[in-house]
């Protein structure tokens, strides 16, 4: 099918073969109430040459429609075969970073709807404020070969698990909710049988009962101390996005033709790495077949590197990064983040609060969005509190924070030393496609962001 | 596959599920075939060809105390493939919870005849859709000297066949097709750089606007944006263009979602009947509208889909639902499931449209005096349990009746019930956005917040 597919001329080519399959298991109301699995498989054929590529996606593993596929994606290009027979090889895989084992298999069924049924007795039993718990386990194992117009065959396995928890509280008439979730590439035994399942549904009934007191958010810019974690995701929106390279070649992100030039203040160090042994956000090999690797993208405060896809690497004259993804067969690669971080620094986290005259704490994010051309972000804050004097004052609402990617970076005034990554839960979403990712952060302040509450 | 052969593949695949032991089944499959191209600078950048096809099944078992039920999905069609399927999710469903409240689907109110004549209409060849894109591509670029980029135009056409069967006997299946066409193109250099876009969304490709307009149209709107520029906080009349408009639709269907509603989990959970806008707001849903791209002659679980106004005269008509928020709620069921192949149903609407206003835009503005138009919002801050709303915006300034200057970096903030009630008017531009229609919307009394 490759051979038949491949132009004279072209300069990559290759086919993705995938089969997924996921389970998912969830309880609400005190009752497990959804079980479902799904089985997914196709192949995606591709072709590229210069700027230009040709795509074909069918679920269909009879021959005529894969040569129909072939067909499709060969379109781009009028002329003859390239004729050149592709000798297939299998490429070894020197990382391990997970286990290639369905994680479903590490526990049944019934011992996840047990341990979903432990989980809401829990919560309900820690406050009579909690009037409704959502929860869910869900699993995922894809396993995929890409083989490529250079005789390349590379296989990759790659377990997937998640859980979350949601709950609803109410109080004199007011009602509020909290979730929390985990997850990463490991059995689900792991989650059936360690402590962090319970650690996640107390932080769900937290956050909501938390919520029960918060006061309306303030609105106007302020200093802004973000909590180690999640709050990553600032980097993810801020400059992540900016630095893939599909839209620095375009030029049309706000950090095109900016490499070498100093983004950040002095002590920022950013980086994307997709090697780190089961983050929700590693992969082994990325869907063209490139190895994942720590990728520095801001050094001391200068921007050093781009993200990217062998297609857009090719065009740019610089290396794949290992970056190049897709959300399954049926999507087209796109250059992409894995897990995205800032370095520690050396402040101490309560030494950062406390030099906050006034202003935003926040601990805990939901999502966030980026226009890459004006480099206008957004991202919601879930668990906040006023600072006032270096003393948190009272939890507020949920509120969007809004900056510019190009220079919240240059307003980085200190730097904690507790770096940590995310629990497992982010999901990034680009053209459509949605990939697993993660961020990760230490308490970090930003002298000026702007806080969308209602409190003027 | 053609709609019969699919309609064919879910009735065997219930009786493959009864002949298990499932007390009850139903099935849905879908099959898409879609391509696209997109064009950059005047070249083609990419073709884009898929086919897909899927089936789901449904399955409830009698257990000691009542029913319990699972869902399993698969695009593997081979014999084979639906018998593992089958046994899938017979054993999931046995090891489900009893639900008191069941709804199987069997004696569910199913339509009669479906029309399904769309099917008939012409596809868009792949050289038609490429001389779209590239003539509103070039459009846009033509339009100022102002453009200094493009990030490219792209047409593509896809057509779905969707059948569903069920236990009781019913079979039905109906054909979706749409053609869209969008352009994004950015204005100004270095960091002032500005991007904006435009597109149309149809059912077929000759129903889709002139490309030339459409890119001049994308052109015009990342132009007047250049200088863009925070603002200072303040209270503020936020007018809303129909584009951003449509999301307050989007905001008012999660909140009136038969499920959230039953779960206490929606801030309107107890409006029902009640005044939650302006007296003069209409709002309706059709599930047969020719210009929807929602329509579907029965929902997820096979039924009969109606028209229904969801707001009349400003008053909350009731809940939309499906079989099962329809028993738990006490109310008739308003055919609003929505169903994918994999996982439980949920609930949505078909095509939600805001019923216009009477004035035109420019009155509109005159009447509001001083406020903010905002042209596009970022980021998800709505919290559907309270009502509370923050977003990231940007757009433009309006003082003394007329739009002054672009703004950016700003957001928009309040709580949903009050914008709801805060509704002060809008205008005669309805507007269609694939399953969403809205005109221009002022709402009172939002914060923003800027430098």
């Amino acid at each position: 099918m490759l051979e038949a597919m491949v132009p004279a001329g072209a300069d990559d080519a290759d086919l993705y073969l995938q089969h997924s399959e996921s389970e998912s298991i969830s309880m609400e109301e005190g009752m497990v109430k959804h079980v479902s699995a799904s089985t997914h498989q196709g192949i995606g054929a591709r072709v590229i040459k210069g700027e230009v590529s040709g795509h074909a996606f069918t679920d269909r593993f009879e021959t005529p429609a894969l040569m129909e596929a072939a067909h499709a994606a060969r379109a781009i290009a009028k002329g003859a075969d390239s004729g050149a027979p592709v000798a297939v090889h299998d490429t070894q895989q020197t990382q391990t970073l997970y286990q290639p084992k369905n994680p479903a298999q590490a526990a049944s069924m019934p011992a996840r709807r047990e341990m979903l049924e432990r989980l809401d007795g829990l919560a309900r039993s820690i406050d009579p404020r909690v009037k409704q718990v959502f929860a869910s386990v869900g699993s995922s194992f894809s396993n995929i070969h890409i083989v490529r117009m250079d005789g390349a065959h590379i296989h990759d396995a790659r377990p997937l698990v998640r859980l979350n928890i949601s709950v609803v509280v109410e109080q004199d008439g007011r009602r509020e909710t909290g979730s929390a979730g985990g997850g990463g590439r490991f059995g689900l035994d792991r989650m059936l049988e360690g402590e962090e399942a319970e650690r996640l549904t107390r932080e769900a009934v937290r956050l909501a009962l938390l919520n029960l007191d918060a006061i309306e958010a303030p609105a106007g810019p302020m200093p802004v101390v973000l909590g180690p974690g999640w709050p990553g995701i600032l980097l993810h929106e801020a400059i992540g996005h900016g630095l893939e390279g599909d839209f620095n070649r375009k030029g049309t992100s706000a950090f095109a033709g900016r490499i070498g030039e100093q983004v950040a203040a002095k002590g920022v160090t950013v980086v994307d790495d997709g090697t780190i042994a089961e983050r929700r956000g590693s992969l082994n090999t990325d869907d063209e077949g490139s190895e994942t690797q720590r990728t520095v993208l801001i050094e001391d405060g200068v921007l050093t590197a781009y993200l990217q896809d062998r297609q857009n690497a090719r065009l740019m004259g610089m290396e794949a990064t290992g970056n190049g993804r897709r959300e399954s067969y049926a999507h087209a690669v796109l250059p992409r983040m894995t897990n995205t971080f800032m370095l520690a620094g050396k402040d101490r986290p309560e030494d950062i609060l406390a030099s906050l005259d006034r202003g935003l704490y926040a601990v805990n994010f939901g999502g966030g969005q980026v226009d890459i051309t004006s480099g206008k972000f957004v991202f919601t804050t879930s668990e906040a509190y006023l600072v006032e004097d270096g003393k948190i004052k009272a939890p507020v609402k949920g509120a969007t924070l809004i900056g510019n990617g190009p220079d919240v970076l240059t307003r980085v005034s200190m730097i904690g030393n507790d770096l940590q990554l995310d629990p497992g839960v982010g999901t990034c979403g680009k053209e459509g496609q949605s990939v697993p990712v993660g961020v990760g952060l230490p308490t970090v302040k930003v002298d000026e962001i702007i806080v969308g509450g209602t409190q003027s | 596959m053609s709609s019969s052969q699919i309609q064919e593949l879910c009735i065997r695949l219930v009786e493959m599920g009864k002949k298990l032991g499932a007390a009850d089944a139903d099935a849905i499959a879908v099959c898409d075939t879609s391509e696209s191209i997109s064009v950059r600078h005047g070249q083609v950048e990419s073709v884009e060809r898929e086919d897909g096809r899927g089936i789901g099944l449904r399955a409830f078992v009698e257990q000691k105390n009542g029913l319990a039920f699972a869902t399993a999905s698969t695009s593997d069609l081979s014999d084979d493939g639906l018998k593992h399927l089958v046994e899938q999710v017979m054993t999931m469903a046995r090891i489900s919870a009893v639900d008191p409240d069941a709804t199987p689907p069997s004696g569910g109110d199913h339509p009669e005849n479906i029309d399904d004549t769309h099917a008939q209409a012409d596809t868009w060849s792949r050289e038609a859709a490429q001389q779209a894109a590239l003539a509103c591509e070039q459009a846009a670029l033509a339009y100022s000297g102002d453009i200094t980029n493009s990030e490219g135009a792209e047409a593509g056409f896809g057509t779905s066949e969707i059948a569903y069967a069920s236990a009781d006997g019913f079979a039905g299946g109906y054909t979706k097709s749409s053609a869209g066409m969008g352009v994004s193109v950015i204005a100004g250099t270095g960091a002032g750089m500005q991007r904006d876009y435009e597109f149309d969304r149809s059912h077929f490709p000759q129903e889709l606007r002139d490309p030339k307009v459409l890119g001049q149209r994308a052109a015009e709107r990342a132009c007047r944006k250049l200088g863009a520029e925070s603002i200072t906080s303040r209270k503020a009349t936020v007018v809303f263009e129909p584009r951003v408009a449509i999301s307050l639709l989007g905001h008012l269907a999660s909140a009136i979602n038969g499920r959230s509603v039953m779960q206490q989990c929606s801030f309107l959970a107890e409006h029902s009947g009640q005044i939650i806008f302006p007296e003069w707001v209409n709002i309706s849903d059709d599930p047969d509208h020719p210009e929807g791209l929602g329509n579907r002659p029965f929902d997820g679980e096979g039924t009969r889909t109606n028209a229904r106004t969801i707001i009349e005269a400003g008053r909350l008509t009731g809940f939309l639902t499906d079989r099962y928020a329809a028993a738990r709620l006490g109310i008739e069921n308003t055919g609003h499931a929505r169903r994918g192949l994999a996982g439980d149903i949920s609930i949505g609407p078909n095509n939600l449209i805001w019923q216009p206003g009477r004035i035109c835009v420019e009155d509109m503005l005159a009447e509001i005096g001083d406020g903010l138009w905002v042209t596009e919002m970022m980021g998800f801050g709505i919290n559907g349990v309270t009502g509370d709303y923050s977003r990231g915006a940007s757009g433009f300034l309006i003082e003394s009746g007329k739009i002054t200057r672009p703004v950016q970096e700003i957001t928009i903030a309040g709580n949903l019930s009050d914008m709801f009630a805060g509704v002060a008017a809008a205008a005669d531009d309805l507007t269609w956005f694939g399953t969403r229609a809205a005109p221009t919307l002022a709402i009172s009394g939002m914060t923003v917040a800027g430098q």
